[in-house]
C-alpha cells in the first residue's frame, strides 16, 4: 500500500433519499499526505456530500474509503478515530457554531477525544491566540460578525489537531480582509503538514494555491490533475461552466499574438505574467 | 430580552463570579417574597437597582423602562383585589351604583401595595441577576449545583438558537415586506403564516445540520465543554452573606416583633 496517500475513495456510491438519483455516483479519487486539493465543479455535483463521507458522517451505500490504506470501519471506535483525524470547516459557521459562548464552543471538539480538561485549556488559549480571536473571545457567538463566525468555526477544528482538513468554501460570504485572513490560516496548515482539502468557485485562487485540482460533476471525478492540467483542458471546463483562470486565459492571448513566446512555461500567477511581459524587449 | 441579552454583556458585573451573583439573587428574592413585607421590599429594591445601574453601568431609564413593564402589569392585576362589588360600603370607599356599591377596604388596598411591592422586588432581583450574567455563565452555576445534564444542555443549545432563528425570522419578515407582503391586514396574515411553516422547517433543517457539524467533531451524545469562571472574592462574599443575614432578620423582626 502506497504510504503517500491519506485518503482514498473508491468507487463511493451515496444518495440522500431514494436509489435513483445519486449524489455520489461512482466516485473514486486519492488524495496524497500533506498536498493541497481544490474541489470544483457545480452546486450538486456531490462535493459537499463527499465531505461528509470523509468524516464518516454519510455511510456510502456501495464502495470503500480508505484511510491511510485501512478501510474505514463505522463502528464507534472507529468513527471516533476518523473524525478525531479528519476535521470539517463548514460552509455556514450558523450551522456549526452551537454555543454562545466562544470559548465553549471551541472547547468542544478537543475534550470529545477525551483530552484532560487541563491539556484542553491549554490547547483552546493557543488557538485563541493563534487565529486572533481575543479581541472577541468574550462576545457571544450571535454577536460576532460572518468573518469572525468563520475564524471561530476554524479555530473548532484546529484545536483538534487532525491530519487532514476539510474546508467548504471557506470564503463564502466574507470580505476580502477576512478572505486573505483565511487563505494566510490555510497556508499555514499545510506548512505543518495538515493535508487540506478546500471546495471553492473561485478558479483564480484554485489555480495558484491548489497542488491538485478535482473537477466533480454529476457525483464523479471528471478530471484530476495539477491546475495547469486541469485548466488547460477546455473541454472539460465547458462542460463543468467554469471558465479558465484569468492569468491564463491572458498569458493564451498574448502567446497567440505573437507578443509572448509560446515556449514560456505555464504562469502559475499574475507575479509571472508581468515578469514575463516586462521582459519583453521591444 | 434581546436588549437585556446585550446590555449584560456589556456590564461593569460581568466578569464577577457568576456563582457569587447568583447566589445574591435568588438568597435575596427567596427572603423577600417569604416576608411579604413592604419595608423589606423597599430595601431589596433599591439595593438591586443600585447595583445594576450604579455598579453594573446599565442606563437608569433602560432599567426604569424595564421595571415599568412588570409594573403596568402587577397593577392591572391587582385591580380586581382592591375593588369589589358589595351590597354593603366598606372602610376605605364606596361608590353607590344602584343596590350595590364599587368599594374598597383599607385591608385589602394593602394587601395589594404589598403583593405589588413584593413582586417587583423579587422581579429586581431577577433583573440584576440578568443584566450582569450571561446566560452561559447561569448555566455553569446551574451544571455546578448539579442540574440534570440535559436540562442544561437543552438550555445552551436553545440559548444558541433562540437568536438564529430570531435572525432567519427577521430577514424573512423583511423580504415579504421589500415584495409587499404586508400591504393590508389579509395579506400581512397570509405571510405570517407562511413565516411560521418556512421558519419551522428551517429549524428542523437547521437542527440536522448542527447535529452533523457537532458529529463530525467525535460528539458522544454528552456536551464536553470548559467554562471560564472568575475565582470569587472572599469580601464579595463576606458582603452577600452580611446583606443578607440582616436582611433575613430585619424581615424576621418586621413579621413577628413589630
Amino acid at each position: 500500500m502506497n504510504h503517500d496517500i491519506i485518503l482514498k475513495a473508491d468507487d463511493l456510491y451515496f444518495s440522500y433519499d431514494d436509489d435513483k438519483t445519486h449524489s455520489l455516483n461512482g466516485l473514486s479519487l486519492e488524495i496524497k499526505r500533506g498536498s493541497k486539493v481544490a474541489f470544483m465543479g457545480a452546486n450538486g455535483s456531490g462535493k459537499s456530500t463527499f465531505f461528509l463521507c470523509c468524516n464518516g458522517i454519510h455511510k456510502p451505500a456501495k464502495g470503500t474509503l480508505y484511510y491511510n490504506g485501512k478501510p474505514v470501519s463505522y463502528d464507534k471506535k472507529g468513527l471516533l478515530e476518523l473524525r478525531s483525524k479528519v476535521g470539517i470547516v463548514f460552509q455556514d459557521p450558523d450551522n456549526q457554531l452551537f454555543s454562545a459562548s466562544v470559548y465553549q464552543e471551541i472547547s468542544f471538539g478537543i475534550l470529545n477525544l477525551g483530552v484532560s480538561e487541563e491539556q484542553a485549556k491549554k490547547e483552546v488559549e493557543q488557538v485563541i491566540d493563534y487565529l486572533e480571536i481575543t479581541p472577541f473571545r468574550h462576545k457571544p457567538t450571535h454577536a460576532l460578525s460572518g468573518g469572525q463566525k468563520k475564524q471561530v468555526s476554524i479555530a473548532d477544528i484546529l484545536v483538534m489537531h487532525p491530519e487532514v482538513i476539510i474546508l467548504d468554501e471557506p470564503a463564502a460570504a466574507l470580505d476580502p480582509k477576512h478572505t486573505a485572513m483565511v487563505n494566510h490560516i490555510v497556508d499555514q496548515m499545510t506548512e505543518q503538514g495538515i493535508t487540506v482539502l478546500m471546495a471553492t468557485h473561485d478558479v483564480n485562487y484554485a489555480y495558484e494555491w491548489a497542488d491538485e485540482i478535482m473537477l466533480f460533476h454529476e457525483g464523479k471525478v471528471l478530471m484530476h490533475g495539477t491546475p495547469k492540467e486541469v485548466f488547460s483542458s477546455h473541454d472539460v471546463l465547458k462542460k463543468t461552466n467554469l471558465e479558465p483562470p484569468a492569468v491564463l486565459e491572458l498569458f493564451r492571448r498574448l502567446t497567440k499574438k505573437g507578443i509572448l513566446s509560446s515556449s514560456l512555461p505555464l504562469p502559475k500567477n499574475l507575479k509571472t505574467l508581468e515578469k514575463y511581459i516586462e521582459d519583453i524587449k521591444l | 430580552m434581546i436588549t437585556i441579552d446585550k446590555l449584560c454583556y456589556h456590564s461593569k458585573l460581568r466578569y464577577e463570579n457568576a456563582g457569587e451573583k447568583f447566589a445574591f439573587a435568588i438568597i435575596t428574592l427567596i427572603i423577600c417574597v417569604m416576608s411579604r413585607s413592604i419595608a423589606v421590599a423597599g430595601i431589596v429594591l433599591l439595593t438591586t437597582g443600585i447595583l445594576t445601574v450604579f455598579k453594573g453601568g446599565i442606563p437608569v431609564s433602560r432599567y426604569l423602562h424595564f421595571l415599568m413593564l412588570p409594573l403596568t402589569f402587577l397593577i392591572l392585576s391587582t385591580l380586581a383585589i382592591v375593588f369589589n362589588v358589595k351590597d354593603a360600603p366598606l372602610d376605605l370607599f364606596a361608590v353607590s351604583i344602584g343596590d350595590w356599591y364599587l368599594t374598597a377596604s383599607k385591608e385589602a388596598l394593602f394587601y395589594a401595595l404589598q403583593l405589588i411591592a413584593t413582586a417587583l422586588s423579587a422581579v429586581s432581583c431577577l433583573y440584576f441577576l440578568s443584566f450582569t450574567t450571561p446566560m452561559t455563565d447561569i448555566l455553569e452555576v446551574l451544571r455546578k449545583l448539579h442540574c440534570p445534564k440535559l436540562l442544561i444542555e437543552l438550555m445552551l443549545l436553545i440559548y444558541r438558537f433562540i437568536f438564529l432563528l430570531l435572525t432567519i425570522a427577521s430577514a424573512i419578515s423583511t423580504s415579504q415586506d421589500s415584495r409587499l407582503g404586508n400591504k393590508d391586514y389579509k395579506t400581512s396574515l397570509k405571510s405570517f403564516a407562511a413565516l411560521g411553516s418556512v421558519l419551522m422547517i428551517r429549524a428542523v433543517s437547521r437542527s440536522n445540520k448542527l447535529y452533523d457539524a457537532m458529529e463530525s467533531r467525535c460528539y458522544d451524545g454528552t456536551l464536553h465543554v470548559l467554562s471560564e469562571t472568575q475565582p470569587p472574592k472572599k469580601p464579595v462574599i463576606i458582603g452577600i452573606a452580611l446583606f443578607d443575614i440582616l436582611l433575613l432578620i430585619f424581615a424576621v423582626w418586621r413579621r413577628f416583633f413589630s
